[in-house]
């Protein structure tokens, strides 16, 4: 099976050296995702995880996404 | 453990659409459903069990039992950490195939790595593999 990780702990994640593997960046533990019921956040970063299973490999590394809208509801 | 095995990543590629992918979420987060026993958390050891939640649960269905992270967010939005929503959504637009059926919920938390290492995650894999039928599975962490 192909996995695809989503971490908020980039340092201790690459230590496990993921075969794929997405930072949403800032969001803290507890928030893979983002904040409860940003439904269309959660959309996004999901399907960015699973797209990363289409793309050239790149095993052991952390893709670190920026997802504005994490932040401008703080 | 080798140093083949520390050095190599096991990368599995997929070579079929995204569309016609089974996808399940396996997560850390210590997530179950309501009716499932919880997590023990009072073992000081750590909990090397793990849950399986069919792929009928609803968000509404489930919870965290877990004391090494703030799931103060999962409480209210379970999605947060296990994006069951989401992934039900992805799959009613066409962007996967669908989801499979069922995910797995443990609890991170540990003091026995080589157990979870050598007996729990096997295991999932196992029930993945020959259960779920998942062709990809998410992984999310607490």
């Amino acid at each position: 099976m192909s996995t695809v990780l989503i971490t908020v702990s980039p340092e201790a994640s690459r230590q496990m050296r993921p075969p794929r593997a997405l930072y949403p960046k800032g969001f803290k533990i507890g928030n893979s995702l983002g904040r409860p019921f940003m439904h269309e956040l959660h959309k996004r970063v999901l399907r960015d995880a699973l797209s990363l299973v289409k793309e050239a490999p790149m095993p052991g590394e952390i893709i670190e996404r920026e997802y504005p809208e994490y932040t401008i509801k703080e | 453990m080798s140093q083949l095995h520390r050095k190599c990543v096991p990368f599995t590629p997929y070579e079929r659409e995204l569309s016609r992918a089974t996808v399940a979420i396996v997560t850390a987060a210590g997530v179950h459903k309501k009716v499932q026993q919880a997590f023990n958390i009072a073992d000081e050891l750590g909990d090397l069990t793990f849950r399986i939640i069919d792929s009928s649960a609803n968000s509404a269905d489930l919870m965290v039992t877990h004391h090494h992270y703030d799931h103060w967010d999962a409480d209210s939005d379970i999605n947060v950490v296990f994006p069951i929503d989401a992934l039900g959504s992805l799959a009613n637009e066409g962007f996967i195939g669908g989801l499979a059926r069922s995910h797995v919920g443990f609890m991170g938390y540990t003091m026995q790595l080589k157990r979870m290492y050598e007996e729990t995650a096997p295991a999932i894999a196992e029930h993945i593999d020959k259960q779920s039928r998942a062709d990809i599975v998410v992984l999310t962490g607490g």
